[in-house]
């Protein structure tokens, strides 16, 4: 630019002087040139003034510029700083992390170790309890008896194979009883017998008979399994006594067979000697009637034994309850004490009846059955007090139940026999000595009788004093029905 | 003179118990088994008839049940004399119109004779 206005300085045309001085002298030469320097002059004062505005401006940009970038300078001055600040914050973080982390590492290594250590010792103790669960499990499976387990909540747990065999269960009745409470038992016909006999509350039982059909028989017990912490659930145990059911019912019948097979023969003994003796067949001699009358006593005796095994087998076919109706024990007693009375005066022996002095409830009884108690009663009483003694009957109430008592002078129980005085076949050894006859059966079928009438028998003995037997019947709104 | 019919396989008892009815004034028919004892129920219609239980041929039951059936025999009246006795056959033969039941062992002819009197004249 400055080149450019020198040149143009050079290519200024010249100023004519002449014009001015109007002649070409010296004078009008140097005139002309000074006009022509002044005009240079003026020229190169501008040219200078245009100058310095360019440089000023110049100066100015220069100016600005480097107010530009000093700003700039220091923007990114302060944004390296902010840079390297927050860098440094990082490698701080990144330190302090890695320091977690490795901590956090060792950490979980020891945690790891001990956790091996713990999964070893449950493993171990997992085996161990596999074991016990194996081996119960196995007792439970291959037990003679089948067994039920029902948990705390009374849901059957598990059954062994003994369950689906004494039942007659499929797999499938197994499964569907698994979890389920023996209320629900009910719905699968094979289960049915046992929960009516259990009950849907599971209740506690011992040994109870569950008759299934004539070849099967189970023996129920159900109880309460207890741990440390209480009640754990309930077990039930189921035994086959088929077999035991089947002898015990074979014997039974045939000693019913035998005694009624017995009573043909001996009812033509009966009646034969009975028409001798009444003199239908013809007379006969005192020596012959007496000789007879032994006869017909001894046979009357064999008859008696018979009756009495008949009744025994009854008691035992659990069939011996017939026919129940509302009656007096007094008027039952009373009947029975005349037909006794002429043979306690042939032998010398005093028989009371002492009525009640307070209302004496009725009860329901087989008639039939309860003058058989009496009876034997009243009998034994008889056979075993001598001569001059004395037998008291008496009918009267105890706690709201109608209580008949026979009292004797006789010989008494020995202290050592009084357990077993009630049991079947059993007769005291001074018993024996006094009367030879008899069967041991009349006491064992009087508290068999009482008993299924809810009543209860026992005594009181004096050796060589006396003997007293009673017994209790509930009254007839709370006996048997 | 009333006419007693006796059913009885025992050959003691039935001749035992025939002297002594007959000895009484009874007329007396034998029968030693229930076939043979509804053959001379037929015959000759009896005013009484002693039936025994167990019996070849036919037993008490079956003769009692076929005397049922037939208008002219069902109402002849039958008195049971048997071994057993258990309240079960007491209430069978009760159903089928047996007026007594007597067990042998128990009873002997002279009360067999007082049933018997019993039923035959219900008003003494």
């Amino acid at each position: 630019m400055i080149q450019a206005s020198e040149t143009k300085i050079n290519n200024v045309p010249r100023p004519s002087r002449s014009a001015v001085a109007g002649g070409d002298g010296p004078a009008a030469e140097i005139a002309r040139l000074s006009a022509q320097l002044a005009d240079r002059d003026a020229e190169l004062a501008r040219l200078c003034g245009q100058r310095d505005a360019h440089v000023r401006e110049l100066a100015a940009v220069k100016s600005q510029l480097e107010d530009a970038g000093s700003v700039l300078e220091v923007r990114v001055g302060a944004q390296t700083r902010e840079l390297r600040k927050l860098t440094e914050n990082l490698e701080k973080q990144i330190k302090e992390r890695t320091r977690e982390l490795q901590s956090k590492i060792e950490e979980s290594e020891n945690s790891r170790v001990a956790l091996m250590n713990m999964l070893e010792d449950m493993e171990d103790l997992r085996r161990r309890t596999e074991e016990e669960k194996e081996k119960t499990l196995s007792i439970i499976t291959n037990f003679a008896d089948g067994l039920m387990f029902f948990d705390s909540n009374d849901r059957l747990a598990l059954a062994n194979s003994q369950i689906e065999l004494y039942f007659g269960a499929s797999k499938e009745d197994i499964k569907q009883v698994i979890g389920k409470r023996m209320a629900d038992f009910s719905g699968i016909a094979s289960f049915k017998p046992l929960a009516g006999l259990l009950g849907g509350a599971l209740k506690k039982v011992s040994r109870k008979e569950l008759f299934l059909s004539e070849k099967s028989v189970l023996e129920v017990s159900s109880l309460e399994v207890t741990g440390q912490r209480g009640k754990i659930g309930m077990l039930v145990i189921v035994h086959d006594i088929s077999r035991e059911k089947m002898v015990e019912k074979m014997k039974t019948e045939f000693v019913s067979i035998a005694a009624h097979q017995l009573r043909t023969p001996i009812s033509a003994i009966k009646w034969t000697l009975r028409m001798v003796l009444d003199g239908d067949l013809g007379p006969i001699t005192e020596e012959q009637r007496d000789f007879l009358e032994k006869t017909y006593k001894s046979n009357e005796r064999m008859i008696n034994l018979i009756n009495d095994l008949l009744n025994v087998t009854r008691i035992e076919e659990g069939r011996h309850l017939y026919s129940l109706v509302v009656a007096s024990m007094e008027e039952l007693v009373h009947s029975l004490i005349g037909p006794y009375s002429d043979i306690a005066k042939q032998k010398n022996i005093t028989i009371n009846f002492d009525g009640p002095t307070e209302i004496v409830p009725q009860v329901k009884i087989d008639v039939e059955k309860m003058k058989l108690v009496v009876s034997n009663l009243i009998e034994n009483a008889l056979k075993y007090t001598p001569a001059g003694g004395g037998i008291f009957v008496s009918v009267g109430q105890e706690g709201g139940n109608a209580k008949v008592m026979v009292r004797d002078t006789g010989m008494g129980i020995l202290e050592e026999q009084k357990d077993r005085i009630f049991t079947k076949y059993f007769r005291g050894s001074n018993a024996i000595r006094m009367e030879t006859e008899g069967t041991g059966l009349g006491l064992f079928i009087s508290k068999n009788i009482v008993e299924t009438h809810g009543g209860k028998i026992w005594f009181v003995s004096q050796e060589g004093e006396g003997t007293t037997f009673s017994f209790v019947l509930p009254p007839a709104d709370k006996g048997v029905q | 003179m009333k006419k007693i019919l006796l059913i009885e396989d025992e050959e003691i008892i039935i001749k035992l118990l025939g002297k002594k009815l007959s000895g009484i004034g009874y007329e007396v028919d034998l029968a030693m088994d229930g076939q043979e004892g509804i053959n001379k129920m037929k015959e000759s219609a009896p005013d009484l008839v002693l039936l025994d239980i167990v019996m070849p041929r036919k037993g008490g039951f079956e003769v009692m049940a076929e005397m049922k059936k037939d208008s002219a025999l069902a109402k002849i009246p039958v008195i049971i004399i048997s071994n057993s006795g258990q309240p079960l056959e007491l209430e069978k033969a009760k159903k089928f119109g047996a007026v007594d039941w007597l067990v042998k062992t128990e009873f002997d002819p002279k009360e067999v004779v007082e049933k018997i009197r019993e039923h035959l004249n219900p008003a003494d």
